[in-house]
Protein backbone atom coordinates (compact mmCIF):
# COMPACT_ATOMS: atom_id res chain seq x y z
CA UNK A 1 0.00 0.00 0.00
CA UNK A 2 2.15 2.79 -1.26
CA UNK A 3 -0.75 5.08 -1.96
CA UNK A 4 -0.68 8.76 -1.17
CA UNK A 5 -3.06 9.23 1.74
CA UNK A 6 -6.21 11.19 1.02
CA UNK A 7 -5.67 13.04 4.27
CA UNK A 8 -2.42 13.38 6.13
CA UNK A 9 -2.43 15.40 9.32
CA UNK A 10 0.88 15.71 11.11
CA UNK A 11 0.97 16.89 14.70
CA UNK A 12 -1.69 19.51 14.07
CA UNK A 13 -2.18 22.10 16.78
CA UNK A 14 -4.51 25.04 16.92
CA UNK A 15 -5.04 27.35 19.82
CA UNK A 16 -7.49 30.20 20.19
CA UNK A 17 -5.94 32.40 22.84
CA UNK A 18 -5.40 30.13 25.82
CA UNK A 19 -7.76 27.44 24.51
CA UNK A 20 -6.05 24.49 22.86
CA UNK A 21 -8.76 23.42 20.42
CA UNK A 22 -6.56 20.87 18.65
CA UNK A 23 -3.59 19.60 20.56
CA UNK A 24 -1.35 17.44 18.43
CA UNK A 25 -3.54 15.44 16.05
CA UNK A 26 -1.79 13.09 13.63
CA UNK A 27 -3.92 11.08 11.22
CA UNK A 28 -3.41 9.29 7.96
CA UNK A 29 -6.53 8.38 6.01
CA UNK A 30 -6.21 6.22 2.92
CA UNK A 31 -8.28 6.75 -0.23
CA UNK A 32 -11.58 4.88 0.00
CA UNK A 33 -11.83 4.91 3.77
CA UNK A 34 -15.02 6.02 5.46
CA UNK A 35 -14.01 7.56 8.74
CA UNK A 36 -16.19 8.83 11.58
CA UNK A 37 -14.92 11.60 13.80
CA UNK A 38 -16.49 11.19 17.19
CA UNK A 39 -16.19 13.34 20.24
CA UNK A 40 -18.15 15.49 22.64
CA UNK A 41 -18.86 19.14 21.91
CA UNK A 42 -15.65 21.10 22.02
CA UNK A 43 -13.50 18.04 21.34
CA UNK A 44 -11.98 19.72 18.30
CA UNK A 45 -13.83 17.89 15.51
CA UNK A 46 -14.87 20.95 13.55
CA UNK A 47 -11.56 22.69 14.09
CA UNK A 48 -9.74 19.59 12.83
CA UNK A 49 -11.91 19.62 9.71
CA UNK A 50 -11.28 23.34 9.21
CA UNK A 51 -7.54 22.76 9.52
CA UNK A 52 -7.62 19.82 7.12
CA UNK A 53 -9.41 22.00 4.56
CA UNK A 54 -7.05 24.91 5.08
CA UNK A 55 -9.94 27.09 6.26
CA UNK A 56 -8.06 27.72 9.48
CA UNK A 57 -4.31 27.98 9.80
CA UNK A 58 -2.69 25.63 12.29
CA UNK A 59 -0.64 27.06 15.13
CA UNK A 60 1.82 24.29 14.25
CA UNK A 61 1.84 21.06 12.28
CA UNK A 62 0.74 20.42 8.73
CA UNK A 63 -2.30 19.20 6.83
CA UNK A 64 -2.11 17.69 3.37
CA UNK A 65 -4.86 16.38 1.08
CA UNK A 66 -3.73 13.91 -1.60
CA UNK A 67 -0.16 14.84 -0.83
CA UNK A 68 -0.53 18.53 -1.57
CA UNK A 69 -1.63 21.53 0.38
CA UNK A 70 -5.39 21.61 1.00
CA UNK A 71 -5.98 24.66 -1.17
CA UNK A 72 -4.39 22.95 -4.19
CA UNK A 73 -6.63 19.89 -3.71
CA UNK A 74 -9.68 22.15 -3.41
CA UNK A 75 -8.73 24.06 -6.57
CA UNK A 76 -8.39 20.75 -8.40
CA UNK A 77 -12.00 20.05 -7.41
CA UNK A 78 -11.08 16.92 -5.44
CA UNK A 79 -12.69 18.02 -2.18
CA UNK A 80 -16.30 18.62 -1.18
CA UNK A 81 -17.63 19.57 2.21
CA UNK A 82 -20.71 20.13 4.28
CA UNK A 83 -19.41 22.40 6.99
CA UNK A 84 -20.75 23.62 10.25
CA UNK A 85 -21.77 27.21 9.75
CA UNK A 86 -21.67 26.75 6.00
CA UNK A 87 -25.19 27.51 4.91
CA UNK A 88 -26.86 28.35 1.63
CA UNK A 89 -28.23 31.68 0.46
CA UNK A 90 -31.88 31.90 1.52
CA UNK A 91 -33.09 33.72 -1.59
CA UNK A 92 -31.98 31.03 -4.06
CA UNK A 93 -33.72 27.79 -4.90
CA UNK A 94 -31.92 24.51 -4.23
CA UNK A 95 -31.16 24.06 -7.94
CA UNK A 96 -29.83 27.62 -8.23
CA UNK A 97 -27.58 27.10 -5.21
CA UNK A 98 -26.15 23.95 -6.73
CA UNK A 99 -25.73 25.67 -10.11
CA UNK A 100 -23.95 28.65 -8.54
CA UNK A 101 -21.44 26.48 -6.72
CA UNK A 102 -21.05 24.25 -9.79
CA UNK A 103 -20.17 27.32 -11.83
CA UNK A 104 -17.27 28.03 -9.48
CA UNK A 105 -15.85 24.55 -10.07
CA UNK A 106 -13.82 23.39 -13.02
CA UNK A 107 -15.23 19.92 -13.69
CA UNK A 108 -18.54 19.72 -11.88
CA UNK A 109 -21.28 17.12 -12.18
CA UNK A 110 -24.39 18.28 -13.94
CA UNK A 111 -26.78 20.06 -11.61
CA UNK A 112 -29.38 17.34 -12.25
CA UNK A 113 -26.99 14.59 -11.25
CA UNK A 114 -25.93 16.33 -8.04
CA UNK A 115 -29.57 16.89 -7.11
CA UNK A 116 -30.37 13.28 -7.92
CA UNK A 117 -27.51 11.95 -5.82
CA UNK A 118 -28.58 14.01 -2.83
CA UNK A 119 -32.27 13.04 -3.29
CA UNK A 120 -33.07 16.69 -3.93
CA UNK A 121 -34.84 16.40 -7.27
CA UNK A 122 -38.28 17.00 -5.83
CA UNK A 123 -37.17 20.01 -3.78
CA UNK A 124 -35.03 21.48 -6.59
CA UNK A 125 -37.34 24.42 -7.21
CA UNK A 126 -37.91 25.26 -3.57
CA UNK A 127 -36.36 28.30 -2.03
CA UNK A 128 -33.67 27.58 0.53
CA UNK A 129 -35.49 29.74 3.10
CA UNK A 130 -38.50 27.42 2.87
CA UNK A 131 -36.66 24.15 3.49
CA UNK A 132 -37.09 22.01 6.58
CA UNK A 133 -34.01 21.07 8.59
CA UNK A 134 -33.62 17.71 6.89
CA UNK A 135 -34.22 19.13 3.41
CA UNK A 136 -31.64 21.81 4.10
CA UNK A 137 -29.05 19.16 4.94
CA UNK A 138 -29.83 17.32 1.70
CA UNK A 139 -29.49 20.54 -0.27
CA UNK A 140 -26.11 21.13 1.37
CA UNK A 141 -25.12 17.59 0.48
CA UNK A 142 -26.01 18.32 -3.16
CA UNK A 143 -23.81 21.40 -3.04
CA UNK A 144 -21.00 19.37 -1.50
CA UNK A 145 -21.05 16.65 -4.17
CA UNK A 146 -21.54 18.84 -7.24
CA UNK A 147 -17.79 19.20 -7.67
CA UNK A 148 -17.64 15.39 -8.04
CA UNK A 149 -15.06 15.18 -5.25
CA UNK A 150 -12.78 12.28 -4.35
CA UNK A 151 -12.87 13.33 -0.73
CA UNK A 152 -15.88 14.51 1.20
CA UNK A 153 -15.99 16.14 4.63
CA UNK A 154 -19.33 16.09 6.40
CA UNK A 155 -19.62 17.94 9.67
CA UNK A 156 -22.66 16.58 11.48
CA UNK A 157 -24.53 15.87 8.25
CA UNK A 158 -27.62 14.36 9.84
CA UNK A 159 -28.18 16.98 12.52
CA UNK A 160 -31.82 18.11 12.34
CA UNK A 161 -32.89 15.04 10.37
CA UNK A 162 -35.60 12.66 11.46
CA UNK A 163 -35.04 8.90 11.41
CA UNK A 164 -36.37 8.39 7.89
CA UNK A 165 -34.35 11.29 6.53
CA UNK A 166 -31.20 9.97 8.18
CA UNK A 167 -31.69 6.57 6.61
CA UNK A 168 -32.20 8.10 3.16
CA UNK A 169 -29.18 10.30 3.65
CA UNK A 170 -26.92 7.39 4.50
CA UNK A 171 -28.21 5.48 1.50
CA UNK A 172 -27.10 8.26 -0.81
CA UNK A 173 -23.82 8.41 1.09
CA UNK A 174 -23.32 4.68 0.52
CA UNK A 175 -23.71 5.09 -3.23
CA UNK A 176 -21.05 7.72 -3.02
CA UNK A 177 -18.57 5.69 -0.99
CA UNK A 178 -19.17 2.49 -2.98
CA UNK A 179 -17.40 4.25 -5.84
CA UNK A 180 -14.22 4.25 -3.77
CA UNK A 181 -14.36 7.80 -2.52
CA UNK A 182 -13.08 8.91 0.83
CA UNK A 183 -15.49 10.30 3.40
CA UNK A 184 -14.81 11.84 6.78
CA UNK A 185 -17.86 12.63 8.84
CA UNK A 186 -18.25 14.11 12.28
CA UNK A 187 -21.30 13.01 14.19
CA UNK A 188 -22.96 12.91 17.57
CA UNK A 189 -24.90 9.78 16.69
CA UNK A 190 -22.73 6.91 17.82
CA UNK A 191 -24.86 4.33 16.04
CA UNK A 192 -24.17 6.14 12.75
CA UNK A 193 -20.46 5.87 13.34
CA UNK A 194 -20.89 2.23 14.30
CA UNK A 195 -22.97 1.39 11.24
CA UNK A 196 -21.51 3.46 8.44
CA UNK A 197 -17.83 4.00 9.22
CA UNK A 198 -14.95 1.64 8.41
CA UNK A 199 -12.94 3.42 11.00
CA UNK A 200 -13.65 5.55 14.02
CA UNK A 201 -11.39 8.30 15.25
CA UNK A 202 -12.40 9.54 18.66
CA UNK A 203 -11.35 12.98 19.77
CA UNK A 204 -11.43 14.45 23.23
CA UNK A 205 -9.95 17.75 24.35
CA UNK A 206 -8.18 18.15 21.04
CA UNK A 207 -6.37 14.81 21.05
CA UNK A 208 -7.09 11.45 19.42
CA UNK A 209 -8.09 9.06 22.19
CA UNK A 210 -9.02 6.10 20.01
CA UNK A 211 -8.57 5.13 16.41
CA UNK A 212 -9.73 1.81 15.01
CA UNK A 213 -12.59 -0.16 13.50
CA UNK A 214 -15.94 0.19 15.28
CA UNK A 215 -15.42 -3.26 16.85
CA UNK A 216 -11.95 -2.39 18.06
CA UNK A 217 -13.20 0.79 19.63
CA UNK A 218 -16.10 -0.96 21.32
CA UNK A 219 -13.70 -3.62 22.61
CA UNK A 220 -12.01 -0.95 24.71
CA UNK A 221 -14.81 -1.43 27.15
CA UNK A 222 -14.83 -5.18 26.86
CA UNK A 223 -16.97 -7.43 28.99
CA UNK A 224 -20.53 -6.98 30.06
CA UNK A 225 -22.33 -5.22 32.77
CA UNK A 226 -24.44 -7.10 35.31
CA UNK A 227 -26.95 -5.16 37.33
CA UNK A 228 -28.94 -6.70 40.14
CA UNK A 229 -30.89 -5.71 43.19
CA UNK A 230 -29.53 -7.21 46.42
CA UNK A 231 -31.27 -7.75 49.72
CA UNK A 232 -28.16 -8.50 51.82
CA UNK A 233 -26.27 -5.81 53.71
CA UNK A 234 -23.58 -4.02 51.77
CA UNK A 235 -20.52 -4.44 54.01
CA UNK A 236 -16.84 -4.46 53.25
CA UNK A 237 -16.89 -8.25 53.54
CA UNK A 238 -19.76 -8.52 51.09
CA UNK A 239 -17.91 -6.24 48.69
CA UNK A 240 -14.72 -8.31 48.96
CA UNK A 241 -16.66 -11.52 48.40
CA UNK A 242 -18.28 -10.15 45.27
CA UNK A 243 -15.04 -8.78 43.88
CA UNK A 244 -13.48 -12.25 44.22
CA UNK A 245 -16.13 -13.79 41.95
CA UNK A 246 -14.68 -15.05 38.65
CA UNK A 247 -14.32 -12.47 35.89
CA UNK A 248 -15.19 -9.41 37.97
CA UNK A 249 -13.34 -6.32 36.90
CA UNK A 250 -15.08 -3.68 38.96
CA UNK A 251 -18.17 -3.22 40.99
CA UNK A 252 -20.24 -0.51 42.41
CA UNK A 253 -23.15 -0.35 44.82
CA UNK A 254 -25.85 2.19 44.98
CA UNK A 255 -29.28 2.22 46.59
CA UNK A 256 -29.63 -1.55 46.93
CA UNK A 257 -28.39 -2.16 43.41
CA UNK A 258 -25.06 -3.59 42.47
CA UNK A 259 -23.40 -3.05 39.13
CA UNK A 260 -20.65 -5.45 38.16
CA UNK A 261 -18.42 -5.14 35.14
CA UNK A 262 -17.21 -8.58 34.18
CA UNK A 263 -14.91 -10.06 31.58
CA UNK A 264 -16.82 -13.34 31.81
CA UNK A 265 -20.39 -12.55 32.71
CA UNK A 266 -21.55 -16.18 32.49
CA UNK A 267 -19.08 -17.36 35.12
CA UNK A 268 -19.69 -14.34 37.31
CA UNK A 269 -23.40 -14.85 37.20
CA UNK A 270 -23.22 -18.56 38.03
CA UNK A 271 -21.00 -17.88 41.03
CA UNK A 272 -23.12 -14.94 42.14
CA UNK A 273 -26.33 -16.97 42.11
CA UNK A 274 -24.64 -19.89 43.86
CA UNK A 275 -23.42 -17.62 46.65
CA UNK A 276 -26.52 -15.48 47.10
CA UNK A 277 -30.15 -16.42 46.96
CA UNK A 278 -31.20 -12.87 47.80
CA UNK A 279 -30.28 -11.37 44.43
CA UNK A 280 -33.08 -10.49 42.02
CA UNK A 281 -34.01 -8.44 38.96
CA UNK A 282 -30.80 -9.40 37.21
CA UNK A 283 -29.94 -7.63 33.98
CA UNK A 284 -26.94 -8.36 31.76
CA UNK A 285 -26.04 -5.86 29.05
CA UNK A 286 -23.30 -5.66 26.47
CA UNK A 287 -21.27 -2.50 26.22
CA UNK A 288 -22.42 -0.16 23.55
CA UNK A 289 -20.68 2.45 21.50
CA UNK A 290 -22.00 4.92 24.07
CA UNK A 291 -20.04 3.15 26.82
CA UNK A 292 -16.89 3.16 24.73
CA UNK A 293 -17.44 6.79 23.94
CA UNK A 294 -17.91 7.78 27.57
CA UNK A 295 -15.03 5.65 28.75
CA UNK A 296 -12.63 7.02 26.19
CA UNK A 297 -13.62 10.66 26.30
CA UNK A 298 -13.86 10.83 30.06
CA UNK A 299 -10.68 8.83 30.37
CA UNK A 300 -8.93 11.61 28.53
CA UNK A 301 -10.45 14.10 30.92
CA UNK A 302 -8.52 12.48 33.76
CA UNK A 303 -10.55 9.35 34.40
CA UNK A 304 -12.41 10.91 37.28
CA UNK A 305 -14.81 8.35 38.65
CA UNK A 306 -18.14 9.81 39.48
CA UNK A 307 -19.10 7.05 41.91
CA UNK A 308 -22.13 6.04 39.89
CA UNK A 309 -22.51 2.75 38.08
CA UNK A 310 -21.45 4.42 34.88
CA UNK A 311 -18.57 5.96 36.72
CA UNK A 312 -17.36 2.53 37.78
CA UNK A 313 -17.30 1.45 34.16
CA UNK A 314 -15.42 4.52 33.28
CA UNK A 315 -12.83 3.91 35.93
CA UNK A 316 -12.44 0.32 34.83
CA UNK A 317 -12.08 1.32 31.23
CA UNK A 318 -9.62 4.03 32.12
CA UNK A 319 -7.11 1.36 33.03
CA UNK A 320 -7.14 0.28 29.43
CA UNK A 321 -7.46 3.69 27.87
CA UNK A 322 -5.79 3.67 24.53
CA UNK A 323 -4.08 6.76 23.41
CA UNK A 324 -3.03 8.05 20.07
CA UNK A 325 -3.86 5.20 17.83
CA UNK A 326 -2.64 2.35 19.98
CA UNK A 327 -5.31 0.19 18.38
CA UNK A 328 -3.97 0.40 14.89
CA UNK B 1 -11.84 32.45 -12.67
CA UNK B 2 -15.10 31.25 -14.10
CA UNK B 3 -17.19 33.44 -16.39
CA UNK B 4 -20.21 31.24 -15.66
CA UNK B 5 -19.83 31.95 -11.96
CA UNK B 6 -19.52 35.70 -12.50
CA UNK B 7 -22.62 35.64 -14.68
CA UNK B 8 -24.76 33.66 -12.23
CA UNK B 9 -23.57 35.68 -9.27
CA UNK B 10 -24.33 39.03 -10.94
CA UNK B 11 -27.69 37.79 -12.17
CA UNK B 12 -28.58 36.57 -8.69
CA UNK B 13 -27.77 39.98 -7.21
CA UNK B 14 -29.62 41.89 -9.92
CA UNK B 15 -32.76 39.94 -9.07
CA UNK B 16 -32.36 41.42 -5.62
CA UNK B 17 -32.44 44.91 -7.13
CA UNK B 18 -35.88 45.41 -5.61
CA UNK B 19 -34.10 46.24 -2.39
CA UNK B 20 -32.60 49.21 -4.23
CA UNK B 21 -35.90 51.06 -4.09
CA UNK B 22 -34.91 52.26 -0.65
CA UNK B 23 -31.42 53.21 -1.75
CA UNK B 24 -32.92 55.17 -4.63
CA UNK B 25 -35.71 56.88 -2.72
CA UNK B 26 -33.51 59.45 -0.97
CA UNK B 27 -31.61 60.68 -4.04
CA UNK B 28 -34.82 60.84 -6.08
CA UNK B 29 -36.50 62.98 -3.43
CA UNK B 30 -33.40 65.21 -3.35
CA UNK B 31 -33.55 65.50 -7.12
CA UNK B 32 -37.18 66.52 -7.20
CA UNK B 33 -36.77 68.98 -4.32
CA UNK B 34 -33.54 70.67 -5.41
CA UNK B 35 -34.13 70.34 -9.12
CA UNK B 36 -37.51 72.00 -8.81
CA UNK B 37 -36.30 74.90 -6.66
CA UNK B 38 -33.00 75.71 -8.38
CA UNK B 39 -33.03 74.49 -11.90
CA UNK B 40 -36.53 75.09 -13.19
CA UNK B 41 -35.76 78.16 -15.26
CA UNK B 42 -32.38 77.25 -16.68
CA UNK B 43 -29.99 79.30 -14.52
CA UNK B 44 -26.29 78.58 -14.95
CA UNK B 45 -23.91 77.84 -12.10
CA UNK B 46 -21.12 80.43 -12.27
CA UNK B 47 -18.43 78.06 -10.95
CA UNK B 48 -18.95 75.04 -13.20
CA UNK B 49 -20.57 76.95 -16.07
CA UNK B 50 -23.15 74.18 -16.22
CA UNK B 51 -26.90 74.70 -15.92
CA UNK B 52 -27.96 74.31 -12.29
CA UNK B 53 -30.26 71.44 -13.09
CA UNK B 54 -27.34 69.54 -14.64
CA UNK B 55 -25.13 70.23 -11.62
CA UNK B 56 -27.91 69.04 -9.30
CA UNK B 57 -28.61 65.91 -11.33
CA UNK B 58 -24.93 64.98 -11.38
CA UNK B 59 -24.61 65.58 -7.65
CA UNK B 60 -27.67 63.49 -6.86
CA UNK B 61 -26.58 60.71 -9.24
CA UNK B 62 -23.16 60.68 -7.57
CA UNK B 63 -24.79 60.35 -4.20
CA UNK B 64 -27.14 57.62 -5.46
CA UNK B 65 -24.36 55.67 -7.18
CA UNK B 66 -22.17 55.91 -4.10
CA UNK B 67 -24.95 54.69 -1.81
CA UNK B 68 -25.85 51.82 -4.13
CA UNK B 69 -22.23 50.66 -4.28
CA UNK B 70 -21.56 51.10 -0.57
CA UNK B 71 -24.73 49.30 0.46
CA UNK B 72 -23.34 46.08 -1.01
CA UNK B 73 -21.74 45.91 2.42
CA UNK B 74 -25.03 44.69 3.88
CA UNK B 75 -25.42 41.86 1.39
CA UNK B 76 -21.90 40.67 2.06
CA UNK B 77 -22.32 40.84 5.84
CA UNK B 78 -25.43 38.69 5.55
CA UNK B 79 -23.72 36.19 3.26
CA UNK B 80 -20.83 35.89 5.65
CA UNK B 81 -22.98 35.55 8.74
CA UNK B 82 -24.83 32.55 7.31
CA UNK B 83 -21.55 30.90 6.30
CA UNK B 84 -21.78 31.32 2.55
CA UNK B 85 -18.17 32.51 2.36
CA UNK B 86 -17.02 29.29 4.02
CA UNK B 87 -18.88 27.37 1.34
CA UNK B 88 -17.17 29.46 -1.35
CA UNK B 89 -13.77 28.78 0.20
CA UNK B 90 -14.13 25.08 -0.66
CA UNK B 91 -14.49 25.94 -4.34
CA UNK B 92 -11.66 26.94 -6.68
CA UNK B 93 -12.91 30.54 -6.55
CA UNK B 94 -9.84 32.69 -5.86
CA UNK B 95 -9.56 35.92 -3.91
CA UNK B 96 -9.41 37.79 -7.20
CA UNK B 97 -12.46 35.96 -8.49
CA UNK B 98 -14.37 36.90 -5.36
CA UNK B 99 -13.25 40.53 -5.68
CA UNK B 100 -14.30 40.71 -9.34
CA UNK B 101 -17.68 39.08 -8.68
CA UNK B 102 -18.47 41.55 -5.91
CA UNK B 103 -17.19 44.59 -7.81
CA UNK B 104 -19.30 43.69 -10.84
CA UNK B 105 -22.39 43.48 -8.66
CA UNK B 106 -21.72 46.73 -6.82
CA UNK B 107 -20.98 48.53 -10.08
CA UNK B 108 -24.14 47.17 -11.70
CA UNK B 109 -26.17 48.47 -8.78
CA UNK B 110 -24.47 51.86 -9.04
CA UNK B 111 -25.14 51.92 -12.78
CA UNK B 112 -28.83 51.21 -12.28
CA UNK B 113 -28.95 54.02 -9.74
CA UNK B 114 -27.21 56.55 -12.01
CA UNK B 115 -29.32 55.66 -15.03
CA UNK B 116 -32.58 55.90 -13.08
CA UNK B 117 -31.67 59.31 -11.67
CA UNK B 118 -30.58 60.68 -15.06
CA UNK B 119 -33.76 59.36 -16.64
CA UNK B 120 -36.03 60.85 -14.01
CA UNK B 121 -34.23 64.19 -14.31
CA UNK B 122 -34.61 64.11 -18.09
CA UNK B 123 -38.30 63.31 -17.87
CA UNK B 124 -39.14 65.92 -15.23
CA UNK B 125 -36.83 68.83 -16.02
CA UNK B 126 -35.60 68.36 -19.60
CA UNK B 127 -32.12 69.65 -18.70
CA UNK B 128 -30.28 71.28 -21.61
CA UNK B 129 -27.49 68.77 -22.16
CA UNK B 130 -26.77 66.61 -25.21
CA UNK B 131 -27.12 62.84 -24.93
CA UNK B 132 -23.41 62.33 -25.55
CA UNK B 133 -22.57 64.64 -22.65
CA UNK B 134 -24.96 62.78 -20.36
CA UNK B 135 -23.20 59.61 -21.40
CA UNK B 136 -19.74 60.89 -20.49
CA UNK B 137 -21.08 62.47 -17.30
CA UNK B 138 -22.59 59.13 -16.27
CA UNK B 139 -19.40 57.31 -17.19
CA UNK B 140 -17.41 59.79 -15.10
CA UNK B 141 -19.57 59.26 -12.04
CA UNK B 142 -19.52 55.51 -12.58
CA UNK B 143 -15.70 55.47 -12.57
CA UNK B 144 -15.74 57.67 -9.50
CA UNK B 145 -17.92 55.09 -7.74
CA UNK B 146 -15.29 52.31 -8.02
CA UNK B 147 -13.54 53.11 -4.70
CA UNK B 148 -16.92 53.14 -2.97
CA UNK B 149 -17.78 49.75 -4.39
CA UNK B 150 -14.52 48.47 -2.92
CA UNK B 151 -15.12 50.23 0.40
CA UNK B 152 -18.58 48.68 0.58
CA UNK B 153 -17.13 45.21 -0.02
CA UNK B 154 -14.46 45.79 2.60
CA UNK B 155 -17.01 46.92 5.20
CA UNK B 156 -19.00 43.81 4.36
CA UNK B 157 -15.94 41.65 4.88
CA UNK B 158 -14.95 43.07 8.21
CA UNK B 159 -18.18 44.04 9.94
CA UNK B 160 -20.14 41.78 12.20
CA UNK B 161 -23.86 42.01 11.44
CA UNK B 162 -24.56 44.26 14.41
CA UNK B 163 -21.77 46.70 13.49
CA UNK B 164 -22.40 46.91 9.75
CA UNK B 165 -24.82 49.83 10.00
CA UNK B 166 -22.68 52.08 12.27
CA UNK B 167 -19.53 51.27 10.29
CA UNK B 168 -21.33 52.05 7.08
CA UNK B 169 -22.53 55.39 8.48
CA UNK B 170 -19.08 56.29 9.80
CA UNK B 171 -17.42 55.62 6.45
CA UNK B 172 -20.19 57.31 4.53
CA UNK B 173 -20.24 60.47 6.65
CA UNK B 174 -16.48 60.66 6.94
CA UNK B 175 -16.16 60.43 3.19
CA UNK B 176 -18.92 62.96 2.63
CA UNK B 177 -17.44 65.55 4.99
CA UNK B 178 -13.82 65.06 3.90
CA UNK B 179 -14.75 65.18 0.26
CA UNK B 180 -16.70 68.40 0.71
CA UNK B 181 -20.05 66.94 -0.24
CA UNK B 182 -21.84 68.44 2.75
CA UNK B 183 -19.83 71.45 3.87
CA UNK B 184 -18.09 73.61 1.26
CA UNK B 185 -14.34 73.08 1.61
CA UNK B 186 -13.75 76.83 1.30
CA UNK B 187 -14.68 77.34 4.95
CA UNK B 188 -11.82 75.04 6.07
CA UNK B 189 -8.12 76.03 6.13
CA UNK B 190 -6.39 75.58 2.78
CA UNK B 191 -4.60 72.41 3.82
CA UNK B 192 -7.92 70.66 4.42
CA UNK B 193 -8.97 71.42 0.88
CA UNK B 194 -5.67 69.96 -0.33
CA UNK B 195 -6.08 66.82 1.74
CA UNK B 196 -9.63 66.48 0.46
CA UNK B 197 -8.23 65.91 -3.03
CA UNK B 198 -6.98 62.46 -2.09
CA UNK B 199 -10.47 61.43 -0.93
CA UNK B 200 -12.52 59.73 -3.65
CA UNK B 201 -15.71 61.55 -2.67
CA UNK B 202 -14.02 64.87 -3.55
CA UNK B 203 -13.74 63.72 -7.14
CA UNK B 204 -17.02 61.88 -7.47
CA UNK B 205 -19.22 64.62 -8.89
CA UNK B 206 -16.28 66.60 -10.27
CA UNK B 207 -15.56 63.77 -12.70
CA UNK B 208 -19.25 63.80 -13.53
CA UNK B 209 -19.01 67.53 -14.29
CA UNK B 210 -15.90 66.96 -16.39
CA UNK B 211 -17.85 64.34 -18.28
CA UNK B 212 -20.70 66.77 -18.84
CA UNK B 213 -18.21 69.34 -20.17
CA UNK B 214 -16.23 66.67 -21.96
CA UNK B 215 -13.11 68.54 -20.88
CA UNK B 216 -10.92 68.98 -17.82
CA UNK B 217 -7.82 67.50 -16.22
CA UNK B 218 -8.61 63.84 -15.62
CA UNK B 219 -5.07 62.82 -14.67
CA UNK B 220 -5.25 63.70 -10.96
CA UNK B 221 -8.62 62.01 -10.32
CA UNK B 222 -7.49 59.01 -12.38
CA UNK B 223 -4.40 58.61 -10.19
CA UNK B 224 -6.38 59.04 -6.98
CA UNK B 225 -8.96 56.47 -8.11
CA UNK B 226 -6.31 54.01 -9.24
CA UNK B 227 -4.49 54.36 -5.91
CA UNK B 228 -7.64 53.67 -3.89
CA UNK B 229 -8.63 50.83 -6.17
CA UNK B 230 -5.30 49.04 -5.84
CA UNK B 231 -5.02 49.41 -2.07
CA UNK B 232 -8.63 48.48 -1.31
CA UNK B 233 -8.61 45.64 -3.85
CA UNK B 234 -5.51 44.14 -2.26
CA UNK B 235 -7.16 44.35 1.17
CA UNK B 236 -10.28 42.58 -0.09
CA UNK B 237 -8.30 39.72 -1.63
CA UNK B 238 -6.22 39.36 1.52
CA UNK B 239 -9.32 39.35 3.68
CA UNK B 240 -11.17 36.80 1.55
CA UNK B 241 -8.27 34.38 1.82
CA UNK B 242 -8.32 34.70 5.56
CA UNK B 243 -12.00 34.99 6.21
CA UNK B 244 -12.98 31.39 6.65
CA UNK B 245 -13.02 30.91 10.37
CA UNK B 246 -16.26 29.94 12.01
CA UNK B 247 -18.04 32.79 13.71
Amino acid sequence: MNQTPAIQLTDLRKSFGSLQAVNGVSLSIAPGEVVALLGPNGAGKSTTIDLALGLAHPTSGTAALFGENPRAAIEAGRVGAMLQGGALLPTLTVAQSVALVAAAHKHPLSVEEALERARCTEIAKQRVSKLSGGQMQRARFAVAVVSNPDLLFLDEPTAAMDVEARRTFWQSMREFTDEGRTVVFATHYLDEADTYADRIVMLSKGVVVADGTPNEVKAVVSGRRIRASIDFAWTDDARDALSRLPGVRSLDHRAGQVAIVSDDSDATLRALLAAHTDVHDIEVTAHTMDDAFLALTEGAAGGASTGTAAGADTAAASDTTITNGALR
Amino acid sequence: MSIAYLGLESFRQLKNARSMIFTLAVPLIMLVAFGGSFGGSGQVDPVTKLPWIVVTTIQVASYGGMMAALSQAFNIVTERSIGWNRQLRITPLTGTGYLVSKVITAMLMALVSIVVIFTVSELLFHPPLAFGNWLTAGLGIWCGVIPFALLGILIGQFAKPEFAQPLFMAVFMGMAVLGGLWVPLQIFPAWVANVAQIVPSYWLNRIGQMGAHQSGDVLTPALVLAGWTIVLGAFIIWRYRRDASRS
